[in-house]
This record gives structure tokens, C-alpha cells and sequence, in this order.
């Protein structure tokens, strides 16, 4: 093999213009034979029957926010993970094991501290806003119904 | 060949994408798809350079995650569609006077002066050499961070509880009390 | 390594002497040039088997699903039905295009380009036999995880663009369910990871064998549960029930396609068809042991009375047969588990991923670390034999 062989990306170069291709060649290929009425009532958004009222694009709730905030810390600690789990192997076959090992799990159990403060907190409970600031009792009712 | 193919590729979804993410001001949700391509364009620049390790982090991390956290907060104040949200406030006040540009003006200089500054080391020294025979990156990286970077790699794993812990208590409403 | 189709072939004296031959008559090394066109005709080939079992795929689905409520099936078209597929695709192309009046349309046109890409782009290291893959790169499985998040953010924007609230509250939906679940997932591959040592499929496989006991699933106990944690998460990402909130039909309509019709849902519907067999094929990969076969008869020196050249491609030609009989069988369970299982409500679903997926991944993560130093790598089955035969395990 070559030095510096950059030929291993060519695939995915290729299979992503396929995918390009595909797309774009599929709708304009059925341009030239599917039918084109458009009307009023046809290009509204569907509310089944009902006139649109307004715009979809409204505020919407931050828990979706701080899932993909929770992700991306969990994103950057997989992407520091993995180098250090592929040489894991390697290290244990020269008998440094118990120093990755160690490193592994300090790096681990930060993170899943991380993950009890948050569970304690309450902060991965989906419906969380709606027993805020009740007492035990109500919260206990609360999540006995939902 | 295709080394620069996949070079000018890049590059060009690089150029686009930034400059989509600068000059499209009607529509936020379109300026982040912009960034989306600069980003994925940055990607394709790591795998000419050969870090292929990085490449793909940068695809994990950055289009997987970090653009759809910007959708989510955009999202957070209703899309791209009006540029004033529900209480008559413009979303994006300062943008595109001559104010903004002046700062960014200064900033591009110094960062520029910066870069400069740290290439003439190496470019005093640069000789045409053959890039290096193509190993895995992985190994090299793991290696170094178990061994002689292991304290980094334990403080970014603070750092990022910091993080995490930062998140869920801004998102916390205000005046809650668990 | 970084191996692939290419490695595979230049093992082969025809290979050399073509690529010596267009060099010759073209003046210059031509090994990039040739390269370029195998891997194109590699690509569509790929692109249109995948295709295929997409199609496939939306017949299988509905004729188990008759199946499993005893009912018939798609069963007028063609012998047994079979080529439903075809006539849907007629129906799909004929259709009108309809894009809402009050849709942000280029992001409408982008966003079933967007799943496509993120789909066929994880296909290039999808390892179908030792020799046919298309690459194997080395961040092998780590690159997948990145591709295929485009199709989250394919679905966000399809929601997005749509500008109806079925739309839009399917695409947010769709999207948080999918980085959610990314987290066990991503947990699940570092643990077999650390066991194989590598991330390129090649290194992920090499570790395995040709029998059970030699897979990874059945490599610790560890291991078994992984596999669990990886196959529900694979299942919310790829927004299959039980997992399909996004697309519920009873709440939402139809989700983040509500707003499409013809070939733009198709796309939509391809996309979902070939990931779930993406995800098929890793998990056979990581835990099955992908393409081996037993007694390793898949290298071909089990048949070395035949020519070389031959007996290689008998070899591969049954890998190809094992890693396609696991996948489809990941497949088949994949339906049949949709036809199964009612749908989760959504808090149960962030519940599951971050109450229990999430925790037993991490504690999968840190044993299966534990396991790999204190047995040396060794699986159950070689700790048991050591035993039998009186030699000490572990250390």
C-alpha cells in the first residue's frame, strides 16, 4: 500500500453521490410523469379537515434542549473513549492492563457521577415540570398517574 | 488524485458552508444547515490530513450532536421563521451592522496575527517531505492517553461532568426547589 | 490495515497484471483510476442489492405482519405477492408531488437527501465478507455512529420544514429519541471495543469465530446483556415499534412524514428500511460473529484440491451466506417485534433510555473492562476448558 493511501474514503464519496443522485434523479424523472393539479386546499398543511391556524414553528419545550445538551457531553466522552478502549487490549497482553484499567474506571465513575447528580435532581425525569414545587404527597400522586 | 479531489470537496463545502452561515440572515434554521456542510466539509479536510480518528470524531460530535443541539435551540425560540419571537423582540438584534462587522473585523486580525505567529516556527523549518506511511491513528492516540497525557484525559472527564452539571441546572426553571 | 475491497482484490495475479496493463497503455500509475471504477461498480451494486432488500423489506413486513394476525397478505402481485415492491414503486413515482404552500421548501427537498446520505454512507463499512467491504476503515464503527446521525438530523428537518405541528412535533420527537438512544448504543460498542481492540470491523470480527461459543454474545455475561442494550437502542434509533413514536399513527398522524407524498416518502421509507438492516448487520458483526463460518471454511483452504482463485471466492461466497442469514434473521426478529409490543408513552420511552439503558451500559462498560484484565480476554467457554483440563484460569 501506497504511503498516505486516502483511497479508503473513495466509497464513501461514491455511495454519497449516489445517494445525491439518487434523490434528485427519482424526483425529476417523475416530473415527466406524474400529474400536477396543485390547488389551494391540497398545499395546506393537514390538521385533519381544519383550516391551519397559524405556524407550527412555535416555542418549544427545553427539555429537548437539555437531552441533546446531556448527549453531547456523553458524545465527546465516547469519542475520548474510544482510543483508549482499542488499546486496551494491547496494553493487557504486555501486563500494563491494571493502569488502563484503573485510568478507565476513574474516567467512568466521573461520569456517572455526573449521571447520579442528575438522576437524584431529578433532571432525567421526562415529566418533571409538572411535580415542581409540590410537596411529597402531591409528587408521590403525580407519578402515580402519569 | 484523489487526494485532491477529496481536498477541493472539502474545501469548497468548507467556503460555502461558512459563508452560508455569514450571509443568510432571513432564516436562522438555514444558516445552521450551512454550518451543517461547513462542518461535514471540515471533516472531509481531517481525513486528507490523514487523521482519520478525527474525522469521524468530527462527525459524531459536531453533526451529530452539536448541529442538532443548535436546531433544538432554535427550536427553543420558535424556528426561523419570523425574526421576532412572541414578546416583539427581535431574535437577532446586533447582527449585520457596523458594529458587528468592526468586531469581527479586530477578531479575524488577531486570530489571524495568532496563527501567523505559530506558523512561522514550523514553516522556517518546512521541507517538501513525504507524508508519513498511512497507520492507524487510534493506537497512537490511545496510547499517548494513557500514558503521557493521562491527567488530561482524567481532567476532561471533570471538565465535562462540570458540563453536565452546568446543563441540568440551567435548565431547571427558576424558582424550583428540588 | 484500512483494508477493503481493493486489498482483497490485489491479491490476485489478474488484478496486478490489469493494473500493470492500464498503467502501461496509460503512461501513469493508474491504480487510483481503476480503484475509483471498481469501487463505483462495488457501490451500485451494493446500492442496488440494499435498494432491493429495502423493498423487500416493506413486503416482508406486511406479509409477517398478516402472518402474526392471520390474515394473507400482499398476495395478488406476482408469484406470492413478491413483486408488490415494484408495483408500490410505480404508485410511488406516479403520485403528485405536493409540497405544502406554506412549507420552508428547500429544507423540504433537502431533507429525505439527507436521511438517503446518512444511510448509504454508513453502507461503505458495512462488512458483508473478509474480502467484500467496501472499506474498513479503521474508526470502522466509530465513522458508522457518525454517519448515520445525519438521518436524525434528516428527520428533525423533514419535521421542521413540513410547517404542520404533526410534522414538527414527529420530528422533535424523532430526533431526541435518536441522540437519547445513541448513548447505550455507542456505551454498548465501546464495551466489545475493549474486548477486541480494535474499531475497524476487521479487528471486530478477527476476534470472533465461526460457533457460537466463539461470538462475542456468548463471549461473558457481560457481553450477553450488551447485546440487549445495543439491539433496544438500535430499535429506538432506527424508530421502529416499539419504539415509532415519531411516526405514531394513532397521535400524530404519520409524524415527520406527514407532508410528503410520492417518491420524497419513499426516500423516507428507503432510508428507514436500509438502516434496520444496517443496524441488523452490526449487531451481527459485533456479537455473531459476522461473516465467519464454521471450521473456517470461509478462507478457502478447505478447498485447496480446487484452484486458489476459485477457492477464495467459494470462501467468500459462504461468508457472504453467514452474514447475510444472521442479519436477516436480526431482521426478521426486528418485525416481529414491531407486531409484538404496544408502543411505549413518551416518558417511558426518555425513562427507559436514561434510567436503565444508559446505567446498565456504564455498568457493561466498567465489567467488561474488569473481565478483559482479569481473565486475560478470555470468553466463559476457554475459562471452562482451561478448568477441565486442569490448567489454572485467570490469573
Amino acid at each position: 500500500m501506497s504511503s498516505h493511501n486516502l483511497d479508503v474514503y473513495m466509497p464513501i464519496l461514491i455511495l454519497i453521490g449516489i445517494g445525491i443522485a439518487l434523490v434528485f434523479g427519482a424526483i425529476l424523472f417523475g416530473k415527466l410523469i406524474r400529474p400536477h393539479n396543485p390547488s389551494r386546499l391540497k398545499e395546506q398543511a393537514y390538521e385533519c379537515g381544519e383550516d391551519p391556524v397559524g405556524v407550527a414553528w412555535s416555542n418549544f419545550n427545553v427539555r429537548f434542549y437539555v437531552v441533546s445538551l446531556i448527549f453531547i457531553i456523553f458524545d465527546v466522552e465516547s469519542a475520548l473513549m474510544f482510543p483508549v478502549a482499542s488499546v486496551f487490549k494491547k496494553f493487557n497482553e504486555i501486563g500494563r492492563g491494571g493502569i488502563i484499567l484503573c485510568t478507565f474506571i476513574v474516567f467512568v465513575m466521573i461520569l456517572v457521577s455526573g449521571v447520579i447528580y442528575c438522576w437524584r435532581k431529578g433532571d432525567l425525569d421526562w415529566v418533571k415540570s409538572f411535580h415542581l414545587n409540590l410537596d411529597e404527597s402531591s409528587e408521590k400522586n403525580t407519578q402515580e398517574a402519569s | 488524485m484523489f487526494d485532491s479531489v477529496l481536498f477541493l470537496l472539502s474545501a469548497i463545502l468548507i467556503v460555502v458552508g461558512s459563508l452560508g452561515v455569514l450571509f443568510i440572515k432571513e432564516n436562522i434554521m438555514h444558516a445552521c444547515v450551512a454550518l451543517l456542510t461547513a462542518l461535514f466539509g471540515v471533516a472531509g479536510a481531517y481525513a486528507v490530513l490523514g487523521a482519520d480518528f478525527l474525522a469521524a470524531t468530527q462527525l459524531v460530535v459536531y453533526v451529530g450532536g452539536v448541529v442538532i443541539l443548535m436546531l433544538f435551540a432554535v427550536m427553543l425560540t420558535g424556528g426561523g421563521a419570523a425574526n421576532e419571537n412572541k414578546f416583539g423582540i427581535e431574535k437577532i438584534p446586533a447582527m449585520g451592522n457596523v458594529k458587528t462587522y468592526i468586531i469581527a473585523g479586530v477578531n479575524v486580525l488577531v486570530i489571524s496575527l495568532v496563527v501567523i505567529k505559530i506558523m512561522a516556527n514550523v514553516m522556517q523549518d518546512y521541507k517538501a517531505v513525504a507524508l508519513p506511511a498511512y497507520e492507524s491513528t487510534v493506537e497512537k492516540l490511545g496510547t499517548l492517553l494513557v500514558t503521557d497525557h493521562v491527567l488530561a484525559f482524567e481532567v476532561s472527564s471533570i471538565l465535562l461532568l462540570g458540563a453536565l452539571v452546568g446543563a441540568a441546572v440551567i435548565a431547571r426553571p427558576i424558582g424550583s426547589t428540588k | 490495515m484500512n483494508e477493503g475491497l481493493i486489498s482483497f482484490l490485489s491479491q490476485f495475479d489478474g488484478h496486478k497484471a490489469f493494473v500493470k496493463m492500464i498503467s502501461d497503455f496509460a503512461g501513469t500509475d493508474a491504480t487510483s483510476t481503476i480503484s475509483f471504477f471498481i469501487y463505483l461498480a462495488a457501490c451500485l451494486a451494493v446500492v442496488g442489492v440494499m435498494a432491493t432488500i429495502g423493498g423487500l423489506g416493506t413486503y416482508a413486513e406486511r406479509k409477517i405482519s398478516a402472518d402474526l394476525q392471520a390474515r394473507q397478505g400482499p398476495n395478488r402481485v406476482g408469484p406470492f405477492g413478491l413483486l408488490q415492491m415494484l408495483a408500490d414503486g410505480v404508485k410511488m413515482i406516479l403520485k403528485e408531488d405536493i409540497i405544502p404552500s406554506a412549507a420552508d421548501k428547500p429544507m423540504f427537498i433537502m431533507a429525505p437527501m439527507l436521511c438517503i446520505v446518512g444511510v448509504f454512507g454508513s453502507l461503505a463499512v458495512v462488512p458483508f465478507s473478509s474480502g467484500f467491504i467496501l472499506s474498513d476503515l479503521n474508526v470502522g464503527v466509530f465513522y458508522l455512529l457518525g454517519i448515520s446521525s445525519l438521518v436524525g438530523v434528516g428527520i428533525f428537518i423533514g419535521g421542521y420544514s413540513s410547517n404542520s405541528k404533526w410534522s414538527m412535533l414527529g420530528g422533535m420527537r424523532g430526533a431526541s429519541q435518536i441522540i437519547s438512544y445513541e448513548i447505550p448504543v455507542t456505551l454498548s460498542i465501546i464495551a466489545i471495543v475493549v474486548l477486541s481492540g480494535g474499531m475497524s470491523f476487521g479487528t471486530l470480527i478477527g476476534g470472533q469465530g465461526g460457533f457460537p461459543h466463539e461470538w462475542y454474545i456468548l463471549h461473558n455475561p457481560f457481553t450477553f446483556i450488551a447485546f440487549f442494550v445495543y439491539f433496544i437502542g438500535a430499535l429506538a434509533e432506527t424508530n421502529r415499534a416499539p419504539f415509532d413514536l415519531p411516526e405514531a399513527e394513532s397521535e400524530l398522524v404519520s409524524g415527520y412524514h406527514t407532508e410528503y407524498t410520492g417518491m420524497r416518502f419513499a426516500f423516507f421509507a428507503l432510508a428507514e428500511y436500509i438502516e434496520v438492516f444496517v443496524v441488523c448487520g452490526v449487531a451481527a458483526a459485533l456479537f455473531f460473529g459476522g461473516w465467519k463460518v464454521p471450521f473456517d471454511l470461509g478462507t478457502g483452504e478447505a478447498f485447496s484440491a480446487l484452484p486458489p482463485i476459485i477457492a477464495k471466492n467459494i470462501g467468500q461466497i459462504l461468508q457472504l451466506g453467514s452474514f447475510f442469514t444472521k442479519t436477516l434473521l436480526l431482521y426478521y426478529v426486528v418485525i416481529w417485534i414491531r407486531w409484538t409490543l404496544p408502543r411505549l408513552r413518551v416518558d417511558q420511552l426518555m425513562t427507559l433510555c436514561w434510567k436503565y439503558l444508559t446505567p446498565i451500559a456504564l455498568f457493561n462498560l466498567i465489567m467488561i473492562a474488569v473481565w478483559a484484565y482479569a481473565f486475560d480476554g478470555k470468553s466463559m467457554f476457554e475459562l471452562f476448558t482451561a478448568m477441565g483440563s486442569g490448567s489454572t484460569g485467570g490469573h
